[in-house]
């Protein structure tokens, strides 16, 4: 039995105002996101008997707006994944009578793992930076920024870069790696930080030492 | 939702400045792991207790700058330390509650690393006419 | 979609946030490492300055001051945990790809810790003991 097992429970029979966002209970949806004594952490994900004779704090995910009980004012969050664009961009689109667009298995590892984030904003949370300073891009938008810089299919560094290279993107992270520890998914956003930083001051370096070779 | 979104916030710039001195943040971090230990060592402690490598016949006083290599030592491992140090220390100050005061820590910052590696550079070409090259 | 307000609950970080969790904790210290690689560096350029002016004297003595030694150990201390954490961060941000299999951030740590070693004896042969 899990949290979210314990929260359908109290408003089936304690408390029917209790309001909280869930859906697929098991872990693929990223609606059930809840601070379980002290921790982000999904409540589909969270074993009962983990906490056996305690009591078990919940609380709505730290960092984002309370509107009631649970559930938590995503829209910031929301913007900043339309933000970086979140889909395949290229320069000239080949008709479909081409044939799709060929990726190699290597290709496809360079990127995978950061594809497999479900939106549920425990990164956000763990975060102390974007607590610090909502104008953070945070961990899943950049994660899901280098997802497709990453992949050999698109075309949109120019549009991406200046979105994740600005002040308030990637800089103002500080290695904390609490994302990367919380995330249910492995995605491990502060490694897709962490190259996109050094894409940055690679492409910087680059920039100034040959002005007008290179992309 | 997407719909006028967009619109409201002025285009991203890429903050070019600000990559390179995050890739001197990040050499200084290497030079202050791999450098700073063994330099403190010498100067701070097997010198004045006379522990090894200072503790024979060896006239100590030069410690490490006695060629020009160990000068360029020792103004890498200084400049990428305090560089990084101090680059470190002023994001870390703005975290534990001295958010508001972040534009002034940074300018303080700058200027104490630009002060001091210049000082540094400074002293270390004063000290080096008379020195043998290695 | 109505642009409907509600009122909001916002909770803001107080600064002792770091400490409601270890991982915080560590993190709060391996930063403020970086205060003694500062500190270390500024005494330095102060006794470099003394070294300067012609007073080789006050250079040694400022050394051999029973505070200047303290703080050296200090220094050393927070430094050599600034390398270790460095070297881990290293091993968790650059993964190394030998054959099939990802370096793990221990290893990363253990392998940088052996070239520090290494480069620490090398800095002291090439410009102490030869």
């Amino acid at each position: 039995m899990v949290v979210l097992d314990a929260l359908n429970y109290i408003k089936a029979n304690l408390d029917g105002s209790l309001t909280y966002r869930w859906s697929c209970r098991m872990g693929v949806c990223g609606s059930c996101g809840a601070n379980v004594d002290g921790t982000p952490k999904l409540t589909c994900a969270s074993f009962l008997h983990e906490f056996k004779g305690r009591t078990i704090n919940v609380e709505p995910l730290p960092n984002f707006p309370v509107i009631k009980d649970l559930v938590v004012n995503m829209e910031d969050f929301m913007r900043k994944l339309v933000k970086i664009k979140p889909w395949i961009i290229r320069e000239k689109e080949t008709p479909p009578e081409q044939g799709e667009y060929q990726q190699s298995a290597e290709e496809l590892e360079r990127y995978q793992q950061f594809s497999s984030c479900i939106n549920c904003m425990l990164c956000y949370s763990a975060c102390p930076i974007y607590g610090l300073n909502e104008k953070f891009l945070g961990p899943a938008a950049t994660a899901l920024a280098y997802r497709y810089i990453e992949d050999s299919r698109d075309q949109g560094k120019n549009v991406r870069f200046p979105i994740v290279h600005e002040m308030e993107g990637v800089w103002e992270c500080t290695l904390v790696g609490e994302c990367s520890v919380v995330c249910p998914k492995g995605v491990d956003p502060m490694l897709a930080i962490q190259k996109t930083k050094i894409l940055g001051a690679t492409n910087a370096l680059r920039s100034i030492l040959m002005p007008r070779g290179g992309r | 939702m997407a719909a006028g979104v967009e619109m409201r916030e002025e285009a991203p710039r890429v903050a070019r400045l600000h990559a390179i001195l995050w890739g001197i943040f990040s050499l200084g971090g290497m030079l202050a792991a791999f450098l700073l230990p063994v330099m403190i060592y010498l100067t701070g402690i097997a010198y004045p207790l006379g522990l090894w490598p200072f503790n024979g016949s060896r006239d100590p006083s030069f410690l490490v700058m006695g060629t020009l290599l160990g000068v360029l030592f020792v103004f890498v491992t200084v400049a990428g330390s305090l560089f990084h140090g101090i680059f470190r220390f002023q994001s870390a100050l703005t975290e534990v509650g001295l958010l508001r005061l972040k534009k002034g820590l940074e300018a303080a910052g700058y200027l104490i690393i630009f002060a001091g590696i210049i000082l540094l550079a400074y002293y270390l070409l004063v000290l080096s006419p008379s020195l043998p090259t290695l | 979609m109505t642009e409907k307000t509600f009122p909001e609950l916002r909770r803001k970080l107080t600064s002792g946030w770091w400490t409601s969790n270890r991982h915080y904790v560590q993190y709060m210290v391996r930063e403020w490492t970086s205060l003694f690689v500062a500190l270390f560096s500024l005494v330095y350029i102060y006794g470099l300055s003394l070294l300067a002016t012609g007073s080789r004297s006050a250079f040694l003595n400022l050394l051999k001051s029973p505070a200047m030694i303290a703080f050296s150990f200090i220094a050393l201390i927070f430094t050599l945990y600034h390398a270790v954490t460095w070297f881990y961060l290293l091993g968790q941000v650059v993964p190394v790809k030998i054959g099939k299999t990802t370096s793990k951030p221990w290893q990363a740590l253990v392998a940088n810790l052996v070239l520090l070693i290494i480069v620490s004896y090398l800095v002291i042969w090439l410009l102490v003991l030869r």
